[in-house]
Parts: C-alpha cells; structure tokens; sequence
C-alpha cells in the first residue's frame, strides 16, 4: 500500500455504498467542498482500493450486498488505523453502533441524513487527525 | 340556520337510535385523529424534504417511510369510524386504490398505464417520460401543471416503438449491425463509417418500408378522431420526436426528425419518418459518441394539432452572450416557427430583462419577406409576407410582456434556464410547442471564473434583513419584489414573478403557486397544505419566520436563499446564477423518480374548498386527500355531536360563576363525575381550558361587556339585552342553556348573548399543526340591513386578525388554524372581548360608513390588551 495521500493538500475520502445514488449524492457535495473523493457501489473494487492506497477518510454503509461492511472496516482499520471510518446505515440499531466503535469507527450516521450532518463529520474527523499528528510532532 | 337545526333534530328523533357513545370516548377518538394526522402531514413533509436536496437517502429509506405512511392513514380511516359510527367504505376504497399504485410503483411497474400505446397530452407530466418522451413529458408539465396552452395532441408511446421494432425485425437488426461494427465506429477510421452509415440506411429503410403494427395503428386512428372532433376533420398535424434522453442529459437538439403539416391520413407515414430519424448516421454518432447505450434508444412520438402561428420563435431565458447580463432574448418571425430554429430565415431580435418589468433592452428588426406556413393539403411552403409588415417588428410591447412572464414562469419550474419555442395564433393564444433546458456552461453564465468564489463575494456584501428564522419547507433561491397579501381577495392582484409574503400559510394560495418566485411566511409549518403545495410547484418557501410581515412590505426588492436561509435586500443575481447553472444529477436519479413517482399518490391535495361538491369520500386521489377529508369530517362531527346530543353523553355539566351573567353550562372532559349538586357551580379558576380561559380572560379584561357601544339610539330598548336568553326570544331552538364542553386544550362553545348566537369550537395545544379556532356568529333582533352591518363589521375584525372569513347575510364564519399556542389565546382573548362587544352593535351601525369606524373602535380597544401580554 501506498501513501499517497494529501496531493496539493487535500484530504482524501473514499465512499463505499451499494445503492449508487448515495454515491451520486456525496460525491460531488465533497467535492465541492474541496475534497478528493472516490465512491465505490462494490466492496470488492473498494477493498482493492484501500489496499494499493489510503485514504484520509472512509465512510462506509454496514449493509450491503457481497460485503459486509462492519470487515470492510475491520480491514481499513488493520491497514490504515489513522483513517477516520465513518459508518452510515439506514438499520441502525444500537448494538450495530456500538459493535462499529468497538472496530473502530469515529462516527455513526444513519440514513437518510442531511449533506451538512456528515460535512460536519467529516471537519470534525479532520480536527481530530490535525491535533493527533500535532501531538505525535510535539 | 336555526330553523334548520331544529328541524333536523326533530328528525334525529325518528331515527333509529344507536347506542350512544359516551362523549369522552368520542372526544378521545378526535384527539388521536389529530395526533395521527400529525403524524402523516409530518411523514410526507419529510418524505417531501428528501426531494429537496438537502438530504441523502437510499431505496430502503423508500420502502419503509411508504409503509409506515399506509399504516398511519389506515389507521386514522379506522379511527374516523368509530368517530363517526360509519363504515366509510368510499374512504376505504379510495384508500386501497392509492396503496395499490404505491405498491406498484415500488415493485417497478408503473401503475400509469403502461401498456398504454398512445396517450392523450392531459395525461402527460414528468412522471410518465419512459413512456411519452421527455419533450412530451415535459410539454405535459407545461400544460397540465403550468397551465399553459400546448397544441393539442397526444403521444405514441415508447412501448408502441418497440412495438413497431420488434414487429419488423429492425431491433434484432440493429443489435447485429452494431456487434459487427463493434467499437470500430468510434475508432473513426474511414472504412467503419462507411459501415455505420450502410447500416443506418438499412435501417431507416426497413422502418420506412415496415409496417405498424395494427394495435398501434389502431389506437393512433382513435385518439386522432378524437382531435378531429375537436378541431375539424382538416386539422394539420406537426409530428416530432420525443425520444428518451432527448433534451434531458443528452440535448439531441435538432437532431430528430420532425414532420409538419400532416394530414390525418399521413400521420403514419410522417410517424414512421421520425422513427428513421433516429437511425440517420448523424445522430447514431451523437449517441455513440456519448456512451448512449442501444437498448436506451427509444423514439415516442407526439401528434399534435398545428398552430395557425401568425408569428413564431424561440426564446432563450438566459441570453447566451457575456455582455447581456441578466437578458434573455427573443428571435421572432412571421408564421411558423421552423426557419427560426434551424436558423433559414431572417429574425427580430430582442433582448429584454429577466426581471420583471421586464424592460426591453434592444430591438433589432430584419427584413422578413417570406413566412413559412402550413399547406392547407399537406406540408409547408413559403408565403410572402405583406408589404407593410416585412419591415415591422413582429412582436408588440404586450407579447414580449407575455412571453416573458410565460418563459419565467417554465424556467421557475424546472430551475433551469429554457429554451422555449412558442407561436401566438390570430386570436392571441400564446401556445407553447416545447420547452427545454438550456444548457449553459457556468462559465458563461458567469463573468467571474471561478463561480462559488463569486457567490461568497455577493453574498457577504448583501445586507441580511434576516436570516436563519423559519423552516425551509423547499430549497432554491428567489430573487424579486415582495408582495405582501393581507387576506385572500389581494391574491386576486398578486404580480408575476413576485414574492408572497403573507402572516398565515393557506392552501388557498395554490392560485398564486405558478406565478411566485418565493413564499415567506411570519407563522406555518413545514407540515401544512401550504408546504405540500410549495414543493410540488418547487417554489422556494420558508415558513414561521415570525418577522416577514413585520420586516417586508410591498414592492421591496429582495433575494431569499433557502440554502442559507436568508432574505437579503436587493436582487443578488449571482445567487440566482449559481443555482441555475449548479450541477443536479441527483434528479437523474432512479430513487429520486420513484420517490416523485410515489409522492404523487401521496401529496397532492384536490380537496381544497371544503364548500366545494367535490370534497367528498370519493373524489380522494392522495393520501393527503383522505387526511384532509377526514380532518374537516372529524371537526363537522365533533360539533355536531355536541351540539346535538350533549344530553344524553353522559358528562355532568356545572354552572360557571363568572361576573357576566353568561349562564354558561360547563362539561369539563377531564374531570370526573361530581358528587353532589352543591358542587355543580364552578369558578373560572378552576376551569383548566386553556381556550376557555382565554376567551373569559378576553371577556373580562376588555371592560366590553360592561361598556356601552358609542351612541345607543335605542338605549332603553337594549338594556333588557345584557340578560342571557330568554325562551322568549328568537328562533325557536333546544339551547336553553349556554354550554361549553371543554377539555384542557379543546373548548366547544355555544353561547347566545341577548339575540346574538356565537358557537366557537377550538382546540389549543403545543402542537401546532392541530391548533384551530371556529368562530360563529349569528344574530338578529335589528333590521335586516343592520344585522349584516354587524356581520361586516365583526368579518373586518375577524380579518384584521388574520382569520379566514366567510359572511353570509348575517352569519359570520370565520376560521384560523396552526398558530403556535400563545397565539391561538391571544385570538381567544380577542373572541372574548369581540362577543361583548357586539352585543349590542347592530344598533349603531346606522350607516355603512359606521362599519369601518367601529372595527377600529374596538381594534384600538382591544390592541392594547395584546400588547401588555405581549411584553
């Protein structure tokens, strides 16, 4: 896996959601929002990806058809465990919450939600990452 | 009115009597109607919001929210029976009518009638483009939603192309021609375009030689008989292509084939020629090129009826030129259209604002010798024009006005600049033929390179007059002058293209919904008739900002950003510039059709006037339909019931001690039975009524009982009126009694002051949504000509306050609903002191003019007791 991350700055995102408008939706709203984003609508495509590379930020639905994306997580954590993992879900139940914590995701978001909802969880993902890596400089 | 009552009460007798049901029962039953009307007004807004764009969801999001929806409306049929102790079987059927096109739609099929091989342009809209086309489709909007005039005519559908592909061998033709060619085509090497070409033209002449299939012919034969009934045998047809695709992702613009002036006789043959057109080389490469797979072609047709144009053109809402800012432009001709489009002919020119007034910036005037006209055998050929006319601008002042207010008004709708082509007729019709969006690249909307940075920039210039205030019930942006409607008879002067700002939402304001940028209101909720209207006409609204009134006055120049949620002052173009030319795949969307496709069985609303023959069981479409016939059915019923059978419902009644001798009689739903008659007296204080309450506070408070009217001719004569009732006097009628059934949030009030009877049944609560008054008013004693002096006067009340009213010689009716609770007790409080005021008012009114004097009398009156509770 490479680290290539960040080119010109930019947080790097990737989407994996099987129902392709969600896709569609996020895309270009990160986009405009000045991120460099890839979406996927197959885990399998999506789990090749973050093997060759990593990303900044994952978000990732938990129930799809192939994968099941609780081990897409698992397996974004175990290569990168500094990928802020976001979870959205349209099952959202509180064991499956708390089981996505447990592996390691930031957030828990269930659909449908508004664009500025997981906008504002993505800036608080980055926050996050600025003050751990300025605590691993200092 | 009385008289009636009574006669019907003495026919109740006869009835054969059901075993009654207790009050409280019934009254609980109207309570959880009103909480599961809630409940669905609040499901569909925010299945509603979803289309708004501001939300992400996915087909499982769909589902459930249509099954939830099904349940609740279910349920709340169910409740309205046990209300009203009726079967209701009309609002059952009307019900699993409306389920079954829900569950069809979700299962992928369609529930139009999708075998359908042609279709009638009054049933078109946006909804059914798989099977008309999108220039149909769209054309069917334009029409039906827009209501503008199209030439009459119907589709052929996509599912008769297919028909007709299938039937002559060309699809099996087509998909082994082009896995011959293989991807070669799009290599361009020489010798494959050679063979697209080749095969393109065995294509176009199997389907010209093909035969159509007899079905489709069929059909095509009825629904032009049809038009000839209307319009006379020898009406000419224009038959165009209306292809999927065309004119949505994929422009196709002027690629298609279209065919004008076609006898009915012909009409096959010109149909078979636009089929052919979507073979010819050219366009097979357009759509090659594209990505466009073949299984995607479709060719719908549409017949339509020939304009006799006298003069034609196209229109452009957004002028495609950077020194025209804010302009859109007209090219013009006389006659037909078609030389304009294919750019043949000479042209006026004119560049005119995209505001209203929409000035015109310039004119340029050609020399048009020739016009193209339809031949009265068949086809077009050119005429000349008449010699006083070919140097003349072909349209007036009045046309470009008309045009222009027509072509905002589409370009309103879709959100999207239009490319409009019209033609005015000798009678001054202004017709449509169709409507497309334009597409323009941002950049050349824009001046500035880099189009947010310029939006950023624009916006933190502008003054903000509020912002953040409300809720956002549909996205967008407006840009225009305010109008701000006071009842609804100013509706009947509101401005194209202006901004409604109004105190209260109504679903009366349907009438304007075409005509407005935006709506703002000071109350309302995302969940009202209003809302519901505001998305499905996708006109920009906030509601419940609280201050719109206040801080918005006709003829204010403004722009409301839903997205921020700010008014600002001024137009702030570049807003409007950012969303026209903002990228929008999402409504390309699978989900977001369906999700459309389904909020058509849900949300729109036909039962608008409850007065109207047409609100009845049967005439449901939607399920917003069924909620809001048995909101009204429940509220009918809930009065009536105690208005008839109070006696016999089982609560026990105590006697108000009040300082005014109102004799009111108070069943108190949330209190138990009362022990012994010594207790069957009680104070205000300890009524728990909210409404109640408020309109005794208003009573008391005002001082309008105890004050007399200004000059009382009749003084002595009206002393005997400050008694309550008695069975001396007016129409006969059971109430002997005042009554109130009241429960904590509800008052049903029936209270007869002297000759004056006031029923008011309301309901107060933290809920919004459920909050009502009903107030009326009926009362007698003076002339005839005095009492309805009265009742004009107490309606110029009612509507200063912000009540819908309704007179009726002498009856007065006025409504109000979903104000926050304080409100709705500062209208209670009101209704009190109103009810002692107009005890005595019929006998001053002497003259009309002493209407509009004593509505102020008693509005500086009472205004001052608003304004104490209000610090």
């Amino acid at each position: 896996m490479t680290d290539d991350s960040k080119p010109g700055g930019k947080t790097r995102i990737l989407i994996l959601d099987d129902e392709p408008i969600v896709c569609k939706r996020l895309k270009p709203a990160f986009q405009k929002a000045g991120y460099e984003v890839e979406a996927f609508t197959d885990s399998a495509s999506a789990l090749s990806r973050v093997e060759e590379t990593r990303f900044d930020i994952v978000i990732t639905d938990l129930k799809m058809e192939g994968v099941d994306g609780m081990r897409f997580l698992t397996r974004v954590k175990e290569l990168s465990p500094d990928t802020g993992v976001v979870v959205i879900t349209g099952f959202a139940t509180l064991d499956t919450a708390k089981e996505s914590f447990r592996k390691g995701a930031f957030d828990f978001v269930a659909k449908p939600f508004k664009l500025s909802d997981i906008l504002d969880t993505v800036r608080r993902i980055e926050e996050k990452q600025r003050q751990d890596k300025g605590l691993r400089a200092g | 009115m009385l008289n009636l009552q009574g006669i019907r009460d003495m026919f109740a007798f006869w009835r054969p009597k059901k075993p009654p049901v207790p009050f409280a029962v019934q009254f609980k039953k109207f309570e959880m109607i009103l909480t599961r009307n809630n409940a669905i007004l609040e499901l569909m807004a925010d299945m509603g919001d979803k289309l708004s764009g501001e939300y992400v969801f996915d087909g499982q999001y769909i589902i459930s929210a249509c099954e939830r929806l099904g349940d609740l409306v279910f349920k709340l049929i169910s409740d309205l029976s046990v209300l009203t102790q009726r079967k209701n079987v009309d609002l059952f059927l009307a019900f699993e009518s409306i389920q079954h096109q829900i569950e069809e739609e979700l299962a992928g099929r369609h529930s139009f009638p999708n075998a359908s091989l042609t279709m009638p342009l009054e049933d078109l809209n946006r909804d059914v483009s798989e099977e008309a086309g999108n220039k149909l489709a769209h054309l069917g909007d334009v029409r039906n939603l827009l209501g503008l005039p199209t030439p009459d005519g119907f589709v052929i559908t996509s599912k008769a192309f297919f028909d007709f592909m299938a039937h002559n061998d060309v699809t099996r033709r087509v998909e082994e021609g082009l896995a011959r060619l293989d991807q070669g085509a799009l290599s361009g090497s020489e010798a494959d375009e050679g063979a697209l070409d080749a095969l393109s033209r065995d294509i176009r002449t199997r389907i010209l030689e093909g035969e159509v299939p007899r079905p489709v012919a069929q059909q095509i034969a009825a629904m032009l008989d049809v038009l000839a009934s209307r319009h006379g045998r020898a009406t000419l047809f224009a038959v165009r292509s209306s292809a999927w695709g065309e004119d949505a992702e994929f422009s196709f613009a002027g690629q298609y084939e279209s065919v004008l002036g076609v006898p009915a006789v012909k009409v096959l043959e010109a149909y078979k020629r636009v089929l052919a057109g979507a073979y010819s080389p050219e366009v097979w490469r357009y759509r090659l090129h594209r990505n466009y797979k073949e299984n995607e072609t479709a060719m719908a047709v549409g017949c339509q009826a020939m304009v006799e144009a006298e003069v034609s053109g196209a229109l452009y809402t957004y002028a495609p030129l950077a020194r025209e800012e804010d302009a859109m432009v007209i090219s013009a001709t006389w006659g037909l259209g078609a030389p304009v489009v294919d750019g043949t002919a000479e042209t006026d020119t004119y560049f005119i604002d995209r505001t209203p007034s929409h000035a015109v910036r310039s004119a340029e005037i050609a020399h048009k010798p020739l016009r193209l006209t339809a031949l009265a055998g068949g086809g077009t050929g050119q005429a000349e024009v008449e010699p006083a006319l070919r140097d003349a601008p072909c349209l007036s002042p009045a046309r470009i006005q008309r045009l222009a207010q027509t072509a905002m008004t589409i370009e309103r709708f879709y959100k999207r600049p239009q490319d409009v082509e019209w033609s005015f007729d000798a009678q001054d019709v202004l017709y449509i033929l169709q409507a497309r969006p334009l597409n323009m690249q941002p950049r050349q909307a824009l001046s500035c390179p880099d189009p947010s940075m310029s939006v950023v920039d624009a916006t933190r210039n502008a003054e903000v007059i509020f912002s953040g205030r409300g809720t956002v019930v549909q996205h967008g942006v407006a840009v225009g002058k305010v109008f701000v409607a006071r009842n609804d008879a100013d509706l009947a002067h509101f401005p194209n293209g202006a901004i409604l700002v109004t105190h209260h939402t109504s679903p009366r304001f349907s009438r304007v919904m075409r005509s407005a940028q935006g709506i703002i209101t000071d109350v309302g909720s995302a969940t009202g008739h209003m809302s519901a209207l505001a998305r499905e006409y996708r006109v920009p609204a906030v509601v419940n900002t609280g201050v719109a009134t206040s801080l918005l006055k006709t003829g204010d120049e403004i722009t409301l950003d839903t997205t921020q949620n700010a008014v600002f002052r001024g137009a702030v173009q570049e807003l409007c510039r950012f969303e026209l030319t903002s990228e929008e795949s999402f409504e390309e969307s699978a989900e977001f059709r369906l999700l459309r496709r389904l909020l058509k069985r849900i949300v729109p609303l036909n039962l608008v006037d409850p007065h109207s023959e047409q609100f009845k069981a049967s005439a449901c479409r939607t399920f917003h339909d069924i909620t809001r016939w048995i909101h009204e059915k429940a509220v009918e019923e809930l009065i009536e019931v105690s208005e008839r059978h109070w006696h016999r419902s089982g609560a026990t009644q105590r006697r108000l001690t009040s300082a005014q001798p109102l004799g009111l009689m108070v069943i108190d739903l949330d209190s138990g039975p009362v022990p012994s008659p010594e207790d069957r007296a009680v104070s205000q204080e300890e009524l728990g009524s909210v409404p109640l309450c408020a309109l005794l506070d208003g009573l008391n408070q005002s001082g309008m009982w105890s004050t007399e009217p200004m000059s009382v001719d009749l003084g002595s004569f009206m002393s005997s009126f400050t008694r309550t009732f008695s069975s001396a006097s007016a129409a006969p009628g059971k109430i002997g009694r005042n009554l109130a059934v009241v429960s904590h949030e509800y008052m049903n009030l029936h209270l007869r002051l002297g000759y004056h009877f006031n029923i008011i049944d309301a309901y107060i609560g933290e809920r919004v949504n459920d909050n009502y008054i009903y107030f009326r008013f009926l009362g007698g004693v003076t002339d005839f000509m005095r009492r309805s002096r009265r009742a004009r006067c107490i309606a110029l009340i009612l509507e200063r306050l912000d009540f819908r009213v309704e007179v009726h010689g002498d009856l007065v009716v006025g409504r109000i609903k979903k104000l926050p609770p304080d409100r709705m007790r500062e209208k209670m409080l009101v209704l009190g002191g109103l009810i002692g005021y107009t005890r005595q008012l019929d006998v001053c009114l002497r003259e009309d003019e002493d209407i509009d004097l004593h509505a102020e009398e008693f509005l500086k009156r009472i205004t001052p007791l608003l304004e104490v509770r209000n610090d």
